[in-house]
């Protein structure tokens, strides 16, 4: 247990996580420069290689001969990078005793630098500062040297300067892992404890997860115990990770590893659940467990009706390795039958979306993504309202509250107001503001969950320049004046296009989502009123005038064919169209609201 | 050679032993009327020797003014032609130099009125609107025109432009500005609205006629009646197959020369095929019975159509009697609109 060490990397996105990480893994040889097929090793999802970001959690175990002629093992923990997983990362760093917190040299302590930090810190970690891409032109090192020792007290001369690009650095970050890490403790006699910190999904296996164990011995066929699901399993498989599963049947106290359980679902094994012996129990688990709790939800549809229940199985496959995903059937006037889903956050959202269309080849609405509404009514009864048709009537509702967000804003000074304006826009409570050093700012503010769901983020980075990061975690339910805004098309309501909006906003919202429906909604053999209102006052309205002509001059001997074939084509796309009353919707027009300009 | 090509191309159905009586002959497609007379009689006479044709059959030839004089005409009047459709297009001599018609609107009277003193009683005039210079003034100008010679017949078409025709670069180089598509429907509409007042049936999207004029020949294709058609490019439909020539006159020569039918390309058209083609055809006829469509095609196609039916009516779109549709004029504007509703419906 001496030589073993647990640790993570934790960076804002793209400060060059993964590149540390790839040259830890050559360095130490648990990989040739060979091998690596992509030149970031952990990211091995198709979406994350695109997007730039690590979304699922790996761990691997490296060997190293330090300095002082000792072979020491080294666990490397990785983390997700982004705001939607924070108590994913708070799991991971659970079960490290140290991080390496990188900064990108050439732009500086960014928001999730501070929020991953101040995570690894409350975990109560060893932090190994490393400012990287020192050979940048742009490399600001004195002044990100300056950023960090502010930020976290720590010396100069503890500071590491890497480029892990040019192969700068990596073995003063091995040294400083090996010298300023501790080793674990934990009693390898004493009942089990072992933390999941992230679990995948085998198709042969059922579920794999990921433990740290902190005192006792697990071994194959030990009867064992999940303590907050309860459910009892056997090990059927026991072992450490290297670039592959290596079976070792025994992992304990302090060491990293993996357990296949039996079980069938990622549900059965959650992340940050603690394992046990369960005929030698501990006490009680470890802290720090949460249910993962979804905050954004939306309507997730079949383009074409026939396609529900396929629909249905690529979900509930979906679900089975990714333990974060809920969803329940649900059924609208203007889609049919569906699906509402609840997601950890937008980039959660896109990332089901895009799997359920690219691997599970699924058409689909997504209808506009909502946070969750807690409604009192008059008769005192509460409410729960994620999706915004089922509001109850403007009558029975005694007032309405909404998921608010603390948000910190990490932004160079010249861009304070414009992001001071934006915040404001979307109905911000200013809280404060630190400087990090001169030139850049550290905002904050309470927000409306449901005012940064939309397009908040890109309004942040382009009112920046690209300069402003954010992060953000869940505060507490606020009474605000909300109302459901409900979209009429010549006269009946569109139960897939009500929104919920602060009352101040209605009327321009209104006004701008009947402009942008007109746009989408193609012209209809007769006129088509748009209007939108809040309960029986119609707040907006436009039209959008009839079709006038559409046939073709000629068609005979020679031109039926064609043209049969073009009606059989034409009808594919009416098949696609949605219909409310006589009125046919494209599909494009369910997501109009997330296209509004402002 | 394109000539003797089509000799053979006539006599090769002749072992096909076809015994329907032909009721309709046209020549058409391209300008027929540029070949010697001779040749017409010649390929009449072929014609007369492989297939039996009614002695009241509607022989028609589509003559372009400016490639006949009096003396064709007379001797397809001889041969037993019995319809002349006149390519006119307009009687403004811009908008015909505009069209790249190589004719005046000097030569299209000549023509009508040659015609006339050759015995023809049976006369249609094609005419072009929503042609970019027209407006609604110039075009009524021209139909008057156009009625002003009682013809029994009259195809009035749209301006159509193609994406890659000379006329559709044009549109593209911003050198033409098309008509407003709000001004094309005012014209057509104001085309039905005239005609029929002057006791023009509208019996097609396109085509009107004096009562008993109707081009019966036109009235096969929509009908899905069998026809050959003969020549490069030609189409033809026999029971539930559609065939169709070869368009290029090489290769259409050379398989006759050979002794093989210069088919290019076929197709078996299936049950749900038919329907689609009834509905569509039915609804540029202006008129779809629906219960002579169910004992054809054996469904409940009046029932699950209603809805959409219903809505069309209260759009007035279309009458509903007796489960008998006839598009109102509003309706033939929107038909291919209607038609896809329709077809969408009936078929999986």
């Amino acid at each position: 247990m001496e030589h073993i060490r647990n640790f993570c990397i934790i960076a804002h996105i793209d400060h060059g996580k993964s590149t540390i990480a790839d040259r830890l893994l050559e360095r130490t040889g648990t990989l040739t420069e060979r091998e690596m097929k992509f030149n970031q090793v952990l990211d091995d999802m198709e979406l994350e290689q695109e997007r730039g970001i690590t979304i699922k959690l790996h761990a691997i175990q490296m060997k190293y001969k330090a300095k002082d002629n000792k072979n020491y093992t080294l666990n490397l923990i990785d983390t997700p990078g982004h705001v939607d997983f924070s108590y994913e990362v708070s799991r991971s760093l659970a079960a490290c005793e140290g991080a390496i917190l990188v900064v990108d040299a050439s732009q500086g302590v960014e928001a999730q630098t501070i929020s991953n930090l101040y995570l690894a810190i409350d975990a109560g970690l060893e932090i190994i500062p490393v400012v990287n891409k020192i050979d940048l032109p742009s490399a600001m090192v004195e002044q990100v040297k300056h950023q960090i020792m502010d930020l976290i007290g720590c010396k100069e001369e503890d500071i590491i300067l890497t480029s892990a690009k040019m192969k700068i650095g990596v073995d003063e970050i091995l040294e400083a892992v090996v010298k300023r890490i501790s080793p674990p403790a934990g009693n390898p006699d004493a009942p089990l404890k072992a933390l999941i910190f992230d679990s995948i999904f085998d198709g042969y296996r059922g579920s794999v997860v990921y433990i740290r164990v902190f005192q006792g011995t697990l071994k194959e066929k030990d009867r064992i115990k999940f303590f907050a699901t309860d459910k009892l399993f056997d090990a059927e498989e026991v072992g450490i990770l290297e670039m592959q599963r290596m079976r070792t049947k025994e992992l304990s106290a302090g060491d990293v590893g993996y357990l296949i359980p039996g079980a069938k679902e990622l549900h059965d094994t959650k992340v940050g659940d603690t394992i046990t012996n369960a005929d030698n129990p501990a006490e009680g688990p470890l802290p720090g467990y949460k249910e993962a709790k979804p905050m954004v939800f939306a309507g997730l549809y079949p383009v074409n009706a026939d396609n529900f229940a396929e629909l249905r199985d690529s979900l509930e496959k979906l679900r089975m390795n990714d333990a974060s995903l809920i969803f329940e059937p649900e059924s609208s006037v203007a889609l049919g039958f569906g699906f509402r889903a609840g997601f950890l956050g937008l980039l959660h959202m896109e990332i089901v979306q895009e799997r359920l269309e690219r691997e599970y080849e699924q058409e689909l609405i997504t209808t506009v993504p909502n946070v969750e509404y807690r409604v009192l009514k008059r008769d005192t009864e509460i409410v729960l309202v994620d999706n915004p048709a089922f509001m109850p009537s403007l009558g029975d509702i005694e007032h309405v509250e909404e998921p608010f967000i603390k948000a910190q804003i990490i932004t160079p000074t010249e861009y304070i107001g414009n992001i001071m304006k934006l915040c404001t826009d979307r109905r911000g409570v200013y809280k404060n503001t630190t400087y990090l050093d001169p030139t850049r700012a550290d905002l904050r503010y309470e927000l409306p969950l449901s005012e940064i769901i939309f397009d908040f983020y890109d309004k942040l980075k382009s009112t920046s320049r690209g300069y402003a990061s954010l992060d953000y975690e869940f505060l507490e339910y606020r009474e605000s004046d909300l109302v459901k805004l409900d979209i009429l098309l010549n006269g009946e309501s569109v139960d897939a296009l009500s929104t919920i909006v602060h009352r101040d906003k209605a009327f321009e919202w209104g006004k701008k989502l009947c402009a942008k429906l007109r746009k989408l909604i193609p012209r209809q053999m007769f006129e088509v009123v748009i209007q939108a209102a809040i309960g029986s006052k119609v707040i907006a309205r436009d039209t959008i005038s009839a079709m006038r002509k559409n046939v073709i001059a000629k068609c005979y001997g020679g031109d039926i064919t064609r043209k049969r074939k073009l009606l059989e084509k034409q009808k594919e796309g009416k098949r696609r169209m949605k219909q409310v009353g006589r009125v046919e919707i494209p599909q494009e027009a369910f997501l109009a609201v997330l296209s509004m300009k402002e | 050679m394109y000539l003797d090509a089509l000799k053979n191309e006539i006599e090769m159905y002749a072992d096909y032993g076809i015994k329907e009586e032909v009721e309709t002959i046209y020549f058409g497609g391209g300008t027929p009327s540029l070949l010697k007379s001779q040749s017409i009689v010649d390929i009449l006479h072929d014609l007369k020797k492989t297939f039996s044709i009614r002695a009241d059959a509607e022989i028609t030839i589509e003559v372009n003014p400016g490639t006949v004089k009096e003396e064709k005409l007379r001797s397809y009047r001889e041969a037993g032609i019995n319809r002349i459709s006149i390519g006119v297009q307009s009687f403004d001599d811009g908008d015909l130099k505009f069209l790249t018609r190589i004719h005046s609107v000097e030569q299209a009277i000549q023509t009508i009125q040659i015609a006339r003193s050759c015995g023809f009683e049976n006369l249609s005039l094609d005419m072009i609107y929503a042609l970019p210079s027209q407006s609604l003034v110039t075009w009524q100008k021209n139909l008057d025109r156009a009625i002003s010679f009682n013809p029994e017949h009259i195809s009035a078409y749209g301006l159509t432009i193609e994406d890659e025709t000379p006329l559709g670069r044009l549109v593209k180089q911003n050198e033409i500005i098309p008509v407003q598509l709000d001004n094309e429907a005012a014209m057509y509409e104001l085309t039905m609205e005239c005609l029929q007042k002057r006791g023009y049936e509208h019996y097609e999207v396109s085509n009107f006629s004096k009562p008993g004029f109707k081009s019966k020949h036109n009235c096969n294709y929509w009908n899905h009646s069998n026809y050959l058609g003969l020549g490069p490019s030609a189409h033809s439909f026999w029971g539930n197959k559609r065939w169709w020539n070869h368009a290029n006159i090489a290769i259409y020569c050379k398989m006759l020369q050979s002794d093989s039918f210069p088919i290019a390309g076929s197709e078996v058209l299936g049950n749900e095929q038919l329907l689609e083609e009834a509905i569509m055809l039915g609804l540029r006829m202006g008129e779809i019975d629906f219960r002579r469509v169910e004992l054809r095609f054996g469904g409940d196609y009046y029932k699950e159509t209603e809805p959409i039916l219903q809505n069309l009516v209260s759009s007035r779109l279309i009458t509903l009697e007796n489960h008998v549709l006839k598009l109102t004029d509003k309706g033939f504007l929107l038909c291919d609109e209607i038609a896809k509703r329709l077809i969408a419906k009936v078929t999986p």
